[in-house]
């Protein structure tokens, strides 16, 4: 080791001479301006938004990212929105009999190779004293009409839901009984039924053909009052969805992952921070001062050792309930001293008998001074070095518990996703971008670390220099 | 020499006990377990007298008084009368003498409270698969480091280096999600999870059979998570040292090269990674939360899971306070062998 420490833009310089290091700098630059993207481009309030069901209820369920239809060159459908401006409207009102007629007629073509995966329809409808009786039909292309829905509606603001509403799948049993000939449906799914080619098979899932075309819905309400009026939005959910696809309860993880990013690096890179500062200085201070002191801090470090991390960490958050941040204080106090702390100890004991350091002392240097502007500056490599270690274990650390359910799951961060992916059950039913995508970005992260770390470790121990 | 192992053994002692004296307040949320205890007798008090007919008939001055009579036998029963600083002093001695007690809500699954019978119930899963894996991927990893210290910055080097250094940056858990994925829902070669099929098979062979089904998956993630740590340990302990002055020295003096490895290369660099290398088995005793959670496990990091969540404290302790002990006797036990083995090395020093 060279007696002048290395300054951080010498310790940078180093890193980006390897190659290993500079790619793992340039994939933590994307990751930065990711999230400064993120930061800018998403809506301030994204956190409610993202605990909040109604924002998110356009989106289909599920959704695979849009790109498979390319790689796997299939044609899954996306979502189609009609929304009440895609609507035909006619509307009059008859004084004799005091009745008030109001007909919407919307078209949409279907031309992709699967089933839509959900269908919902959102009535907005507007009436002063009586509510109006709202009939629903849906016209295939084939000539074939279904009634979906006739009756009265009471609220202003209705959702049907006619991929699960019981009556509708009752209507719509009826409707396929034209063509099974008798033979028994198990199960009715409307989506499928209604996109079907009209065949005995239309019911089934697994052989059902899609019947491409142009459809149409109609609804037509009776009200009492002319001021009455209605406005639709048909979803025709789809089975893919933007770049990333959405989760189970229906959020772009898009938004998810790119909010995200600053939080979850925000963490890992504070709390790395923290721990290796102050585990490296515990350290020369344990170099420096000797005595009880260093034996103190030695004793420490064995009894942190003989405590298990984990447990700890989870039985403590799971009585106070933490947030990310409070998160962070309780691993900083368990891991106050550990192994980089008995490193940090026997590096500074060499360093103390270096000769600038006697230089310092005889000219009455006060010992914290030593330690930071003479000791700490040539622990720098190996405090940065450790950062970079620890980051991406503190990343995961947050995901653990998010896993087992005890962070606040407000914030959206990686760990948080790939936690709730375990939770839906996506590696059960295969929902692989759920996990395959935020997974992939952690492991990008946490080798740009690893890489960087990897190039430091040719300064920190320069004997392992490549050959 | 024998001081200094008496002082290294004092000072383990100490942090044996420091350790579990934390271990014991903690579990015990500094005395709230007591509160949560105390009401919950008196729940059961309240509710028990209220059925009885002839307590209904007594005024409510004598109902109160026997009330509260019965509610201090109990408390004093359970020892809860005392403080609880003296009571933390009283479960420090029980669970240093390893007088584990039982568990104040869990059962092992044969019915007993006793928490040493829920502990020694789940060791045998959590040995199988933790204990296993990490001595597979330890002598993997030792054997994979000495073949590429051979010839460092070739080609396999570097690849296996890379391997190493972004593996041991992923816990198993994560790569254990991505495996349930890719090799139980894909290509459906392994069950999803748990360690027996439901209802497990009668007889023994198939029983085993199908515990070997389960395991392979969980055991294949441990393995290929740790191995590669271990390799790029080995290969830079090794490496540091083959560029000694002596092993220059043996080199001129015309040793052949097998010879210089075994006797001047191996014999330095091995005492080092057998110890990591026993510490790492004596953590894997614990099993490990989250991997057993991912993989739906049942070792002994389920437990003190459920312990937790349960305020078990007693499981808790238990748990904690047998890994303490393991880890403590291995480290002593390591460092007599050091001073025996290798002179430089002073203990205590």
């Amino acid at each position: 080791m060279s007696t002048r420490p290395l300054t951080p833009k010498e310790i940078l310089k180093e890193i980006l001479r390897t190659k290993s290091g500079l790619i793992g700098v340039i994939i933590l630059v994307l990751m930065v301006v990711l999230s400064i993207f993120a930061v800018i481009y998403t809506p301030y309030d994204i956190v409610n938004a993202w605990n909040d069901p109604v924002f998110w209820q356009s989106n289909p369920r599920l959704a695979a990212p849009e790109w498979i239809n390319i790689i796997a060159g299939i044609n899954l459908p996306k979502t189609i929105i009609l929304g009440h401006n895609n609507f035909y409207k006619s509307e009059y009102y008859v004084q004799i009999a005091g009745l008030k007629y109001v007909n919407l007629r919307g078209t949409f073509k279907f031309q992709y190779d699967y089933f839509p995966s959900e269908l919902s329809l959102f009535l907005k409808v507007n009436y002063s004293n009586k509510s109006p009786l709202v009939k629903v039909t849906f016209v295939r292309p084939d000539g074939n009409m279904v009634t979906l829905y006739e009756g009265i509606v009471e609220s202003h603001n209705s959702v049907i839901y006619i991929s699960t509403d019981p009556k509708i799948r009752k209507r719509i049993r009826t409707f396929l009984e034209k063509f099974t000939k008798g033979e028994e449906a198990y199960m009715i799914y409307p989506e499928i039924i209604l996109f079907a080619k009209p065949d005995r098979d239309m019911w089934d899932a697994d052989k059902a053909r899609v019947l491409k075309g142009t459809y149409e819905l109609r609804i037509e309400m009776v009200g009492y009052n002319p001021t009455d009026t209605l406005e639709a939005k048909l979803i025709v959910y789809g089975r893919v969805y933007g770049l990333v696809g959405t989760d189970d309860l229906r959020r772009d993880l898009l938004v998810g992952i790119a909010w995200g990013a600053p939080i979850t690096l925000a963490f890992g890179l504070i709390a790395a921070v923290l721990i290796s500062v102050i585990q490296v200085l515990l350290g020369i201070i344990s170099a420096w001062f000797g005595g009880i002191i260093d034996e103190a801090i030695q004793r420490l470090s064995d009894i942190l050792l003989v405590l298990p991390f984990l447990p700890i960490v989870i039985l403590i958050s799971f009585i106070y309930g933490v947030d990310i941040w409070r998160l962070l204080l309780i691993v900083v106090v368990l891991s106050i001293v550990g192994s980089t702390t008995k490193v940090a100890r026997s590096i500074a004991l060499q360093v103390k008998s270096e000769q600038y350091v006697e230089a310092a002392i005889s000219y009455g240097a006060s010992g914290w001074r030593i330690i930071f502007l003479y000791i700490f500056p040539r622990l720098l490599p190996y405090t940065i070095a450790n950062i970079v270690m620890v980051t991406p274990s503190m990343i995961f650390l947050e995901a653990a518990l998010a896993l087992i359910g005890l962070i606040d799951p407000r914030n959206p961060t990686w760990g948080r996703i790939i936690a709730d992916a375990y939770d839906g059950g996506a590696a059960v039913h295969g929902y692989w971008w759920w996990i395959l995508i935020p997974a992939s970005l952690i492991i990008l992260v946490a080798s740009a670390f690893a890489m960087i770390g990897y190039s430091l470790d040719k300064i920190v121990n320069p004997r392992l220099r490549e050959r | 020499m024998k001081i200094a192992i008496i002082k290294r053994a004092i000072t383990l002692v100490m942090t044996l006990i420091i350790a579990t004296y934390i271990t014991v307040v903690v579990a015990n949320l500094g005395g709230l377990i007591d509160e949560i205890i105390k009401g919950q007798i008196w729940e059961d008090l309240v509710t028990r007298l209220a059925r009885s007919p002839e307590f209904s008939m007594l005024t409510p001055e004598e109902q109160d008084r026997i009330l509260k009579q019965r509610f201090e036998a109990a408390i004093k029963a359970r020892g809860l009368d005392q403080p609880f600083i003296v009571r933390t002093f009283i479960y420090l001695k029980d669970a240093l003498t390893l007088n584990l007690g039982r568990a104040l809500f869990m059962t092992s699954s044969a019915g007993s409270r006793s928490v040493r019978a829920i502990i020694l119930e789940r060791l045998p899963q959590t040995l199988l698969l933790f204990t296993t894996g990490t001595i597979t991927s330890c002598f993997l990893g030792l054997i994979l480091g000495l073949w590429i210290a051979r010839s460092p910055g070739t080609l396999k080097d570097k690849f296996i280096s890379m391997f190493a250094i972004v593996t041991q940056t992923l816990p198993a858990w994560f790569i254990g999600i991505i495996f349930i994925l890719l090799f139980a829902y894909y290509l459906r070669l392994t069950p999803f999870g748990g360690m027996v099929s439901v209802p497990p098979p009668s007889d023994p062979f198939n029983y085993a059979l199908d515990v070997l089904r389960h395991l392979a998956l969980p055991l294949f993630t441990w393995t290929f998570t740790y191995f590669g740590y271990w390799a790029y340990l080995t290969r830079n302990m090794v490496i540091q040292i083959s560029e000694e002055d002596y092993i220059l020295t043996a080199k001129a003096k015309g040793l052949p090269e097998s010879l210089i490895i075994r006797r001047h290369v191996l014999r330095p660099a091995l005492p080092p990674i057998i110890t990591q290398m026993a510490i790492a088995i004596i953590f894997s005793l614990q099993g490990a939360i989250i991997t057993e959670q991912v993989f739906n496990w049942p070792g002994l990091g389920r437990i003190l899971l459920t312990a937790i969540m349960t305020y078990d404290a007693p499981v808790v302790i238990g748990v904690v306070v047998i890994f303490a002990y393991l880890l403590v006797i291995t480290v002593f036990i390591l460092d007599i062998l050091y001073a025996i083995l290798d002179p430089r090395i002073k203990i205590g020093g």
